[in-house]
């Protein structure tokens, strides 16, 4: 028996879910749906799940655009070579495994060398530019590490596929990350970081005698610079904040574009989170955050909860007895005819009483949830078997 | 064990304790606490802060003079620590007990300061932002911040005694693959420096930071896939790419208490009809939910079994595991880890 669907479902329970059921139909009217939150809640669980929710609810073409460094996700979906390029999951498949869709269902992974190559190409003036900031050696590892450069890819991909209007529904997974809120900054981040005056005035040096006649406020950095990396990097550096100064209006212009896409009304945030105190407190934050930009949070997915079996009175005092009546072990023996055993009574009312804390603590946890506005909330309960089979993917696209 | 592949000079050679903790499974405390740096690594969420202030309880308890850094500065450590957030400067939160967080506009100074006697000024943000942005680009600088502040630490002396300021250094690292940057850091560096005094620390930091007897790494993973996955690949590249030890790898949030056939048996007989109403009336209430109990205890503990057995055969190291631990606040949880950990490795 899975733990998920034990037990009783109390009333309380129940209207939430109805306030929920079919968050696939409420969505399924957006352009854009984006599942954040902070690492490891089941973003990506969550996003191919609602792909799979909005396809089954309506005739709509979606697409899940995931990032999922282990791949899981495809193995899940059934589908081995799942890259830049969508993949269709055959609605055979998928019927199999227990879901109709009546729409279609493509899934790609974001490529981030690929997105950020072609972002280049498209803000350089001219092929020259583009060319040398592709060969600087430093533009891949800018790429690879500046903090929101994935999230800033993932925006790209996005708006790109938007823009081109193929399908009727992007759903986007977005980037493991400590901090959800990256993603919705990475686009003035990066502006600022190009746009930055004290990057100006490094553009500004020639390179092949360094930097020591240049602009006073420069100074101490650029000494630093040189004495800590040697001209030959600083050179490469000058030469690369140059050419990506010339991308700048290309880049702000973008910026502008992608907040208005993100404020839309056709974009819808879905806030995924659990109920561990870290993931949580970063959802409230996240929430209010979207509030403060004016982007529209649509849904909270409280993901991993402890289904209410271990919320109910009568286990608890049964537990509490096993666990702290002396005789309890002795009594049982002769009623039961078995041989019980003083710690096997205590080890089964200790570990439903574990989870009556935890349970607890969640429920003060979901309690808080109002706070963050007028919106469906909808609670995943954890399941005990692995979500990683497609047959655990449609569970959870059924369940919202 | 054969010596790794691709590790130049000092591959690692476990010492004879850490090779009989293998054997065993086992690594006693002391061997882990003579160490000079322990950095504590793994995906984010995985316990890195609060194994980080176990450990550095463990050092303190057994009489050492410890420093715990917190190199993601998000607070967390301090309070793993009881202890209001603390700052760039090391406090005392306990006896024998510091703990500092490491921040980049702060790191940049210090670094300035110390490496380049460069005086500290008030303002250097948008500075450090540049060479933020910069230093993401050419590898070594911004790493060297961190460990350049380490070393610092490390090498420090009481001014008359002259004995070290410290004993045990713990560092809890950034999530994921940064402390393997941090700790290539100086290798990367020696590569750009070609001399001077900055050549003569960079290599006083690398042969630190490479010294399995002086510092080493301690994974942190969960019973979850991809902690598991991030554990191992981390493994590989820190010993092949970095070229540090890893003394040993902590599963934690372990279920680590098996449902036994007895267990079945008793709760079978609980919720027998038969005897349903005498139970429910000496019980106080009906036993049926606590099945679910059972079924989500045997569920984790199949879990936690499987990814211990993942991570013992791809780790040649000992994986311990530590319990899932109920009551959560800071201190409490800490000690507690700190219990477990120590029971494990005595
Ligand atoms: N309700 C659930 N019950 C049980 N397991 C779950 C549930 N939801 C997700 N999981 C599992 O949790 C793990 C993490 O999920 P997922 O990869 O979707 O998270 P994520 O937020 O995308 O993580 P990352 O931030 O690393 O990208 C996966 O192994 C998944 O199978
Ligand atoms: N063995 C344990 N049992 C129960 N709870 C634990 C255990 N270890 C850690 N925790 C709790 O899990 C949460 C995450 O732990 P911690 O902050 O130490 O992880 P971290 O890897 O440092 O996370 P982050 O990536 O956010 O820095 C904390 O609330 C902590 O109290
Ligand atoms: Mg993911
Ligand atoms: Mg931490």
């Amino acid at each position: 028996m899975s733990t998920a669907d034990a037990g009783p479902v109390p009333e309380r329970r129940r209207s939430v879910r109805q306030d929920a059921a079919g968050l696939g139909r409420r969505l399924a009217p957006l352009d854009v749906v984006i599942c954040c939150g902070s690492g490891g809640v089941g973003k990506t669980t969550v996003s191919a799940a609602l792909g799979m929710a909005i396809a089954a609810a309506e005739d709509k073409r979606v697409l899940v655009l995931t990032v999922d460094p282990a791949r899981r996700l495809a193995t899940a979906l059934g589908i081995k070579g799942i890259g830049a390029e969508p993949v269709r999951i055959p609605k055979a498949r998928l019927h199999r495994a227990g879901i109709t869709i009546t729409g279609e269902l493509e899934a790609a992974m974001l490529d981030m060398k690929q997105a950020w190559d072609r972002m280049i190409e498209r803000y350089s003036p001219d092929r020259a530019t583009a060319q040398r900031i592709l060969r600087n050696p430093l533009y891949q590892r800018i790429t690879d590490s500046f903090v929101g450069s994935h999230e800033y890819a993932a925006i790209e991909a996005l708006y790109e596929l938007h823009d081109a209007g193929e399908y009727d529904c992007i759903v986007v997974d977005t980037p493991p990350s400590r901090n959800a809120l990256d993603f919705l900054e990475a686009p003035s981040r990066l502006t600022d970081y190009v746009g930055s005056r004290l990057l100006s005035l490094l553009s500004g040096g020639p390179s092949r005698f360094g930097f020591r006649a240049m602009n006073y406020a420069a100074a101490p950095f650029l000494r630093l610079a040189d004495r800590l990396l040697g001209a030959e990097v600083l050179a490469e550096v000058s030469d690369f904040v140059q050419q990506l100064q010339l991308l700048y209006d290309g880049i702000q212009g973008r910026a502008r574009s992608v907040y208005r896409l993100l404020r839309s009304p056709q974009t819808g945030f879905v806030v995924v989170t659990t109920l561990e105190p870290g993931p949580f407190s970063e959802a409230e934050f996240f929430c209010t955050k979207l509030r403060e930009f004016k982007m529209p949070l649509r849904a909270v997915v409280v993901n991993r909860v402890l289904p209410d079996v271990f919320r109910d009175a009568g286990g608890f005092a049964a537990a509490t007895a096993l666990v702290d009546d002396p005789k309890i072990a002795a009594w049982l023996s002769q009623e039961l005819h078995i041989r019980v055993s003083s710690d096997s009574a205590r080890f089964i009312g200790k570990t439903y009483l574990t989870r009556t804390t935890l349970a607890q603590r969640e429920a003060r946890q979901l309690a808080k949830l109002s706070r963050l506005g007028e919106v469906p909330i909808v609670r995943m309960p954890l399941f005990s078997e692995e979500v990683s089979e497609l047959e655990g993917l449609v569970r959870i696209a059924k369940t919202l | 064990m054969s010596s790794p592949a691709g590790t130049p000079q000092r591959s690692w050679r476990p010492s004879t304790a850490v090779r009989r903790a293998i054997a065993g499974e086992r690594i006693d405390l002391a061997t882990l606490l003579a160490r000079r740096v322990i950095f504590v690594a793994g995906k984010g969420g995985t316990g890195r802060s609060t194994m980080t202030a176990a450990l550095a309880l463990l050092g303190a308890r057994a009489g050492k003079r410890v420093l715990a850094i917190d190199v993601d500065a998000k607070g967390d450590l301090a309070a793993a620590l009881g202890s209001p957030p603390a700052g760039f400067t090391p406090r005392v939160v306990q006896h024998d007990l510091s703990v500092l967080e490491l921040r980049t506009d702060e790191s940049f100074q210090e670094y300035l300061n110390i490496y380049f006697k460069v005086p500290r000024v008030t303002r250097l943000t948008p500075l450090a932002r540049v060479f933020d942005f910069i230093a993401t680009g050419v590898p070594g600088p911004r790493d060297m911040l961190v460990v350049g502040k380490i070393a610092y630490e490390e090498r420090r002396k009481e001014r008359e005694s002259r004995a070290p300021v410290w004993d045990l250094i713990v560092v809890d690292c950034a999530a994921g693959g940064q402390v393997e940057s941090h700790l290539a850091a100086a290798k990367a560096m020696l590569s750009l420096v070609r001399g001077g005094i900055i050549r003569a620390q960079v290599e006083w930091i690398d042969g630190l930071v490479r010294d399995p007897q002086r510092t080493t790494v301690v994974l942190c993973a969960l019973p979850e896939e991809m902690p598991v996955v991030e554990a191992i690949e981390l493994h590989d590249r820190l010993r092949k790419g970095a070229g540090v030890a890893v003394d040993m790898c902590v599963l934690n949030r372990a279920v680590d208490e098996p449902v036994t056939a007895a267990h079945r048996r008793l709760m079978k007989a609980l919720v027998d009809p038969e005897h349903a109403d005498v139970v429910v009336q000496q019980l106080g209430g009906a036993p049926a939910p606590l099945e679910a109990g059972i079924d989500l205890q045997a569920h984790l503990y199949d879990t936690t079994a499987r990814y211990m057995r993942m991570l013992r055969s791809k780790l040649p190291m000992p994986v311990v595991p530590v319990p899932f631990i109920v009551d959560r606040t800071g201190l409490t949880t800490t000690r507690a880890v700190a219990d477990a950990l120590s029971s494990r490795l005595a």
